[in-house]
């Protein structure tokens, strides 16, 4: 059983290998766009960092948080961003172009579990080269918090968690394409919803709060997280973080399915 | 490029502006998500942001601004974004790009002519959507009307900018000659101009070297300068409608000689 796992498993990581060398072969044979792509992340890193920057020009607080508690915050979330546009981002797109034109017959006929054949095919390797630098920030401000040894060695894992929670709620929120005959808004929508996880859980109030929560768990991604990592005694939110991301997996494995049998192939 | 801007042709714009306005109506949930979403969010978000700093502490006073200013501000940007930065030519660089650009080689309608009518008919739409916004955000008392000239003259700049942004859009569209993806384009000039022009935070928080360089530049026309008008603040107007008139004629001109450059690259494949 654990050798069939295993050999699975391999079987995976070969084709996931197969499909991060086409992406890069395409991506880089438009270099123009390329170049443009790395030029747009740094824009969206310095163009944040720089707002709250600014805001703590004149106040002291946001919050519970100062100046470097915030913008460390801010990098995490930032470097989910980097590995969620390096690693997801472009199959979201592709996945409402193909329902719409039918193509999405041959992304699921193929003998692979079809939410990785649709999620994991493109792959952006313009991000990678980014990818340093947000390390480099977040490393920074985490120094600057005072994280300890302990913290460092959990950062990768949150980071992991924290990614895994935002797209297994975005694969959700993706599902809603196979009955819609234009999946384009619901990509604004998942962007939306990125927006609104990019700030702490405390500036929103009351309903809302709870909503983004519980509902729709998107508070979690980041805060969860950080504000275990600047104080032990605050892990329920990053324990609600994990038992989420268990009970939203089970969500889209069952809503999948669904989608799967509602899809009406276009081509055919 | 005006030769054909006579009556005939005239008839040609309205029937464009009708089917562009059941085009942009007919998948309603999409154009909320794609277009008016976006906008509620980042306006939600910005509310949020200032009611955790200002805590209820309606005497805190953050460079000239209390929370109800601070909203102010923050909700006649929403209408700004609305109305003078909404569109963003997403079909004109498919049109090039799937080859579509042949049909208006033979229809005796310009390219040009056919996205500025629709263009037109988009901003009816957005200026309907930004009114009625207005309305409900001013029944929560978050808004505080100027005087009715100020007003209009608010809104007379506003869809000015509109038209200099329909411009610099069309620009980043017509690049679709050269660019498999001008998204990225398009995407990097909002995300410039949208953290350059106070559409984030006020100007009025950055660091005057900033202010000082970034008032040469057309970006705090955008943005800051047409909510200070809604503000009840006149300034810089003479500067900003001169800027922004100086660029829009730069690059119609501009998107002129990429179009005559780019047509003479064009192949449609399988047509």
């Amino acid at each position: 059983m654990e050798t069939t796992f295993t050999s699975r498993l391999g079987h995976y990581w070969d084709v996931y290998k197969k499909f991060v060398s086409t992406s890069v072969s395409v991506e880089t044979s438009f270099r123009t766009s390329f170049i443009l792509l790395i030029f747009m992340d740094l824009f969206f890193f310095f163009s944040s960092v720089g707002s709250v920057s600014f805001i703590y020009d004149h106040v002291v607080q946001i919050g519970p948080w100062q100046k470097n508690e915030l913008l460390f915050f801010l990098t995490f979330m930032l470097m989910i961003d980097n590995l969620h546009m390096m690693i997801f981002s472009q199959s979201f797109w592709e996945f409402s172009f193909n329902i719409r034109t039918g193509q999405l017959d041959y992304v699921i006929l193929k003998p692979m579990n079809t939410i990785f054949s649709v999620f994991f095919r493109h792959f952006r390797a313009s991000s990678l080269f980014n990818t340093p630098l947000f390390l480099g920030y977040l490393i920074y401000y985490g120094i600057q918090v005072g994280l300890s040894p302990f913290d460092w060695l959990m950062v990768p894992f949150f980071v992991a968690l924290s990614l895994a929670l935002l797209v297994v709620v975005e694969f959700i929120l993706s599902t809603s394409m196979f009955w819609l005959t234009d999946g384009v808004g619901i990509n604004f929508l998942r962007m939306q919803m990125q927006q609104l996880a990019r700030w702490p859980n405390f500036i929103y109030q009351g309903a809302i709060r709870k909503f983004l929560t519980v509902f729709i768990p998107i508070l979690l991604i980041g805060s969860g997280p950080v504000h275990f990592l600047l104080d032990k005694s605050a892990w329920q939110l990053l324990a609600t973080m994990v038992v989420a991301l268990f009970a939203f997996t089970g969500i889209l494995l069952f809503i999948w399915k669904i989608g799967l049998r509602r899809y009406d192939s276009a081509s055919s | 490029m005006f030769k054909d801007l006579n009556l005939a042709n005239l008839s040609k714009w309205w029937i464009t502006i009708q089917i562009s306005w059941v085009k942009h109506t007919a998948y309603r949930l999409n154009f909320f998500l794609q277009i008016i979403g976006p906008a509620l969010v980042f306006f939600f978000v910005k509310y949020n942001l200032w009611a955790s700093i200002y805590a209820g502490d309606e005497e805190l006073v953050i460079k000239g601004f209390t929370f109800e200013q601070m909203i102010n501000y923050h909700t006649w940007a929403f209408v700004v974004s609305l109305v003078a930065q909404g569109h963003g030519s997403w079909n004109l660089a498919e049109d090039i790009r799937m080859g579509r650009i042949s049909s208006y080689l033979i229809y005796p309608f310009n390219f040009w002519e056919f996205h500025t009518a629709s263009w037109l008919s988009f901003q009816v739409i957005q200026m309907i959507i930004a009114s009625i916004t207005l309305a409900i955000i001013s029944f929560f008392g978050l808004v505080t009307f100027p005087s009715w000239d100020l007003f209009a003259l608010g809104v007379a700049y506003t869809l000015f900018i509109s038209l200099f942004w329909f411009t610099l859009q069309y620009l980043t569209g017509v690049m679709a000659f050269w660019l498999e993806e001008t998204w990225i384009l398009r995407v990097m000039l909002s995300i410039v101009a949208y953290f350059l022009s106070g559409a984030i935070i006020p100007l009025d928080l950055y660091p005057q070297w900033l202010v000082d360089i970034l008032n040469l530049t057309p970006f705090p026309y955008l943005t800051y300068y047409p909510i200070k008008i809604f503000m009840g603040e006149v300034a810089n107007l003479g500067l900003g409608l001169g800027l922004i008139s100086f660029w829009t004629v730069v690059f119609a001109l501009i998107n002129h000689l990429v179009w005559k450059k780019g047509i003479r690259l064009y192949t449609a494949a399988g047509m």
